[in-house]
């Protein structure tokens, strides 16, 4: 009895996909040939204009939603008309439009025709011209919304790969800023860029992030959140294992200190890798506060974490198993408020964190507009009225409130999600061994994320391998003087960030 | 791939033993804060428990329950028979003796509630003065829950230093400990009061007297576990030395704030033996009556070496009544068996060597200040 597995690729064969396109050949000189063979390639759109321009048989083949109307018009039919265009060079040199080349083969034609190019067709030449003005549609720059933070640049990514670069590259305006692009997905053939920063990403990481994403065979990439769980280390785990972020600076951030960034044309978040378990607890707003604000948020943060992933299971533990451990004052109050209820307490908490939980994904579903209806209908009618039907107590009404509050205060939304997740079956273990089973949940856990690496860098770093100079800013955040090494876990080319010696002259 | 499956059973294998963990859940429970042991009148033991009771339809209650059986498991399951709620101990904070078993034997009792190991450690024990049935069952005004009351009045005072404190785990040291007795306070029922009435002194596990609660200070101070309180004394006329005042009263009671207490303890004779006892107390004057002028620094003076003398005298009294009960509740004989090499010191050796112990004690009294304080 083998049963497969969906995580055992070693024996598989890889499966060679045929391409959907074939290779067609040549272009026709003469124009009613060729114009039928772009309409045979592209399967004759509704939106595939063909316009012939007089006096010197010139065939211009475009799709419509794909050009700028406004350089369609001023920079090339009105330079094209009456004029005496005799050969392909000529044109070329006519127009004045920044990209432009010439080609001989139908695939590159109808490839350029697809991203947004004007094919110019002179009458007896196999020979194309292709006039790249591509219509870019995007929103304006907004606020990062699900990463907002009060003090710092309020500007986030939008969906628009050259928006998108060009907000990094205000950041860090440095030749050493490498951009690689890649096209991802057969069907779809998105553009991915690979940002890093030459003379600081260690180069091993950067061969092996290029490997990852030319090695993908996928027919369609729509989100960089795919492309992320794609390149993971290991999809498997809960656990993501590179950072997801909709914020330039957190971004750029990465960059400098070695780590390398993948922004995928089509969607408003980049990726960050190599990012340990830690990283995603810290903020980006740390850097900007002092350090003693900064730490305590840090620290509050890190409470808020334990607090939500161990405080029901707690509960659920000490009512059923270990009532020793009820602090005598707690002791009434806690049995008072439980004695109406008719569950066991581990009934009670899963039903109170499945209301919990229903809340938040009805809050993200539902129209903005009846979206407050949420809050009052959880807040009131549930919360109160469960209590006063006698389903749960007041007492785990608060710990479950608190808990699914505390777990929103992680910088990362993902992580945060996973944060509420994982405490299910922390749930349902304390629910059948006590703090036993907590305590089992909780190795498993640890051995879990011990064993996970992002881009071969280890996961637990710096706790687990030890690095006790990196150690020091995780939990809390150092003062900036002392921070002038960059973290090992990216094994930067360059160490030193500046120089620790004081900028200001010692009082005397 | 038969790695993996092996593992994967493995993981789920544990979740057999769902059904083998024994569930208290919390309002399903008869939480015992308080239990009582007397000699019964039928059978052997008597148990009076105190078991907060949480109701749906009530607010919580505290029942009172007397059963009579062998053994303390017995009596537990008598207990069980009587309530709609599983009962258990892991709740309990005080564990009380009647006087008459007390005066029998204790041992037992002690012993197996250090073998159970949902009892605290840090129970307090104490020994009743008078009927156990009658404190616990009687319905006081003021007092709502018995049990907690007790533990309460316990704890408060054995905080403040004014009560000598006998939890479970110190107990269980002292009467394993071969030069050392037990001893545990003495609570009793007044009128609508329950009150703290005195230390009952043990010999082994045997209680032999009780000496009065005025007395707690000095047997802290000797056996070195007092550390900061409030305590009062009276200067006797013999104390009293006749430079203090003009008309030196018969009697002048002080009361003082110790701030900060030593003592040492040295065997200087072993075949004897004999002790010297160096008692440093500093502190300062809350009350004095009548008026002495505590400014002038030779009526300090005097005053230091008049309560010193006082002190020491009451603290020899204290060693001499322990004495003529032939219980060590200060540990000189711990004292005895680390200074003297091989002495291979039993309970019943060191009765033997108690009754002729020698103390010399000496107090070093001094007033730091005086004046308003609090």
């Amino acid at each position: 009895m083998k049963f497969k597995l969906p995580f055992n690729k070693k024996n598989e064969t890889p499966v060679e996909i045929g391409a959907p396109r074939k290779d067609i050949g040549m272009l026709n000189p003469l124009k009613n040939d060729f114009v039928q063979s772009i309409k045979d390639a592209t399967h004759n759109p509704a939106d595939l204009i063909i316009k012939d321009i007089p006096p010197n048989h010139l065939t211009l083949i475009y799709i419509n939603n794909l050009v700028d109307d406004v350089t369609l018009n001023d920079h090339i039919i009105s330079n094209l008309q009456d004029k005496p265009n005799d050969t392909p060079e000529v044109i070329k040199a006519t127009l004045s439009i920044p990209e432009i080349n010439t080609s001989t083969r139908l695939e590159m034609a109808i490839k350029s025709l697809v991203n947004g190019s004007v094919l110019i067709h002179l009458e007896g030449y196999s020979q194309v011209i292709m006039a790249n003005i591509p219509k870019r549609e995007s929103r304006n720059l907004s606020t990062p919304e699900n990463e907002s933070q009060v003090l710092g640049a309020q500007v986030g990514f939008n969906e628009s790969l050259s928006t998108n670069i060009s907000l990094i590259r205000r950041y860090i305006v440095s030749p050493d800023l490498c951009n690689e692009k890649f096209t991802v997905g057969r069907r779809t053939n998105i553009t991915v860029a690979l940002l890093y920063i030459n003379g600081i990403a260690d180069d091993q990481m950067i061969n092996t992030l290029r490997q990852r994403i030319t090695d993908l065979n996928i027919d369609a990439l729509l989100d960089s959140a795919v492309l992320a769980e794609m390149i993971d280390d290991n999809s498997m785990s809960v656990f993501p294992q590179m950072l997801l972020t909709e914020r330039p600076d957190r971004f750029c951030d990465g960059l400098l200190n070695g780590k390398l960034g993948i922004v995928v044309d089509g969607s408003s978040m980049a990726i960050v890798c190599p990012q340990t378990f830690i990283e995603f607890f810290q903020s980006r707003e740390d850097q900007n506060l002092r350090w003693q604000l900064a730490t305590f948020a840090r620290l509050l943060r890190f409470t808020a974490i334990l607090l939500s992933v161990f405080l029901t299971p707690i509960y659920v533990g000490a009512l059923t198993f270990h009532y020793e451990v009820i602090p005598q004052a707690f002791l009434v109050p806690l049995s008072e408020s439980r004695a109406l209820v008719p569950f066991p307490p581990v009934i009670e908490a899963l039903l109170l964190e499945f209301i919990i939980e229903l809340l938040r994904e009805a809050g993200a579903r539902l129209p903005t507009k009846i979206g407050q209806t949420i809050g009052i209908v959880g807040g009131i009618v549930i919360g109160t009225a469960a209590v006063q039907a006698g389903i749960t107590s007041n007492i785990l009404l608060i710990f479950v409130a608190l808990s699914a509050l505390a777990s929103f205060t992680t910088p990362s939304y993902i992580m945060g999600n996973v944060i509420r997740l994982i405490r299910f079956p922390i749930i349902i273990l304390a629910g059948y061994w006590g703090f036993y089973g907590i305590m089992l949940a909780f190795c498993f856990i640890l051995i879990h994320l011990l064993r996970q690496s992002s881009l071969g860098a280890p996961y637990m770093s710096p706790f687990y391998p030890p690095r006790l100079k990196s150690m020091a800013d995780t939990i809390i955040r150092l003062p900036l003087s002392l921070t002038s090494k960059r973290p090992e876990v990216t094994r930067p080319s360059d160490q030193e960030k500046f120089n620790p010696e004081p900028v200001k002259p010692d009082k005397s | 791939m038969k790695n993996f499956r092996f593992f994967l059973i493995l993981l789920f294998l544990p979740s057999m033993l769902v059904g083998c963990v024994e569930t208290n859940i919390l309002d399903k429970l008869g939480l015992v804060t308080l239990v009582g042991y007397d000699v019964g009148t039928e059978e052997k033991m008597a148990t009076t428990s105190a078991i907060r009771e949480v109701n749906p339809e009530f607010q919580s209650n505290v029942e009172v329950i007397t059963t009579e059986n062998e053994t303390s498991k017995g009596n537990r399951m008598k207990t069980n028979r009587k309530l709609s709620k599983k009962v258990v101990v892991g709740q309990m904070r005080v564990i009380l003796f009647g006087e008459e078993l007390a005066k029998d034997d204790i041992q037992h009792y002690i012993d197996a509630h250090l073998e159970n190991e949902s009892v605290s450690n840090s129970v307090y024990l104490a020994v009743v003065e008078g009927e156990m049935t009658e404190l616990l069952e009687y319905e006081y005004k003021n007092i709502d829950d018995i049990g907690q009351h007790i533990y309460r009045l316990l704890e408060q005072n054995i905080k403040q230093e004014n009560m000598i404190s006998a939890t479970l785990h110190e107990t269980g040291h002292d009467l394993y400990t071969a030069g050392e007795d037990i001893f545990m306070p003495i609570i009793k029922k007044e009128e609508e009061v329950v009150e703290l009435s005195g230390i009952a002194l043990f010999k082994n596990s045997k209680m032999v007297s009780k000496i009065p609660p005025e007395d707690t200070f000095y047997v802290k101070l000797i056996a070195e576990r007092f550390k900061t309180g409030t305590f009062e004394t009276i200067l006797q006329k013999e104390d009293i030395p006749d430079n203090l005042m003009k008309n030196t009263p018969n009697e002048i009671p002080i009361a003082f704030d110790t701030i900060h207490s030593k003592r040492e303890l040295k065997l200087v004779n072993p075949n004897t033996p004999e002790f010297d006892l160096k008692v440093k107390i500093k502190s300062r004057i809350t009350e004095i009556y009548p008026d002495v002028n505590l400014g002038d620094p030779k009526t300090v003076a005097i005053l230091q070496k008049a309560i010193s003398k006082n002190l020491s005298r009451e603290i020899s009294r204290v060693i001499a009544y322990s004495q003529s009960v032939d219980s060590d509740i200060f540990a000189f004989g711990e004292k005895f068996r680390s200074s003297v090499r091989g002495s291979n010191l039993t309970k019943e050796k060191w009765h033997e060597l108690y009754k002729d112990m020698k103390v010399n004690v000496e107090v070093d009294f001094v007033i730091l200040r005086s004046g308003v304080f609090e």
